[in-house]
């Protein structure tokens, strides 16, 4: 008869990575629903899409990829303030 | 001081964290379709739709709306060379960085040689007698009066067509007064009419 301690810890390992792969698809997911976006959008400023899979970092991943965005100087150029958006 | 305890009491270390997240979200939000022409308010209000009953849903939709959107900075295309046709031309932007270079520039061919530097910021190209400083006189018969616009700035040359009727080119291909300026500082040389004048620095 198996000891009931490594029956259950066996249990609480299988049901705590079914929880984590789905979790982790979730997240995959998700991240997929804006790197979309986002490597058009680094794209069109004149970045490498790529920095878009900042979005797979969990929590700041998303600040990440904003913060190149939005302090970074858009090798592709920006628009000009007081002239309507217009260069 | 004390109510400022009690909200982050209330709001707990995560709501702080959640709170100082949505600011920094919002500003960079704003400034990043700023840069894209759109006003600043439109990013800050879709990170803010985050805090309403629609959640994350319709700030995630206007984020795939904002990718793929015309947006107001393209419209204009390329800033290399400012309009002329409208008002008073403007002098071209500098480029970002370039070694100092005071030559100037020389059109020459058809019998004629038109030597011109940044002194001025544009120069008319015209078949008749000149009435300003500024006219550059190619005495033939298919240049107009006038007929094209040369603008300088920063060791660059554009040219305009005005839509004379003997056409403007550049290295041979046509030059239409709708496509406005064209940056002409790297090309061989124009021609007016049937005037082939060879661009080179002096």
């Amino acid at each position: 008869m198996p000891d009931i301690t490594s029956w259950l810890l066996s249990w609480a390992i299988v049901a705590g990575s079914a929880v984590l792969f789905v979790i982790a698809v979730v997240h995959l997911l998700v991240a997929l629903l804006l790197i979309i976006p986002s490597w058009r959008i680094l794209t069109r400023a004149g970045y490498a899409g790529a920095l878009s899979l900042f979005h797979l970092v969990p929590v700041i991943g998303s600040f990440i990829v904003m913060a190149i965005l939005a302090f970074g100087d858009w090798p592709a150029g920006e628009a000009r303030h007081g002239d309507g958006g217009r260069h | 001081m004390a109510e400022l305890g009690a909200l982050a009491g209330l709001l707990g270390l995560g709501g702080a964290f959640a709170l100082v997240g949505l600011v920094l979200a919002g500003w960079m939000a704003w400034r990043i379709v700023e840069k894209a022409g759109l006003p600043g308010w439109a990013g800050l209000g879709a990170i803010l739709l985050t805090l309403t009953a629609v959640g994350t849903v319709v700030p995630l939709v206007l984020l795939w709306v904002f990718a793929f959107m015309r947006w107001p900075r393209d419209e204009q295309g390329t800033p290399a060379i400012a309009s002329g046709s409208a008002g008073a031309p403007r002098p071209l932007a500098p480029p970002p960085k370039v070694l100092p270079d005071r030559r100037g520039w020389r059109l020459e061919g058809g019998g004629v040689s038109l030597a011109f530097d940044e002194s001025a910021p544009s120069y008319r190209l015209t078949g008749g007698p000149a009435v300003e400083p500024t006219d550059l006189v190619v005495p033939d018969p298919s240049v107009g009066k006038p007929h094209a616009r040369l603008l300088t700035a920063a060791n660059r040359l554009g040219l305009e067509d005005l839509g004379s009727p003997g056409g403007t080119y550049i290295d041979g291909a046509r030059l239409l007064p709708e496509h406005g300026p064209r940056d002409i500082s790297a090309v061989r040389s124009i021609r007016l009419g049937s005037v082939e004048l060879v661009l080179s620095r002096v």
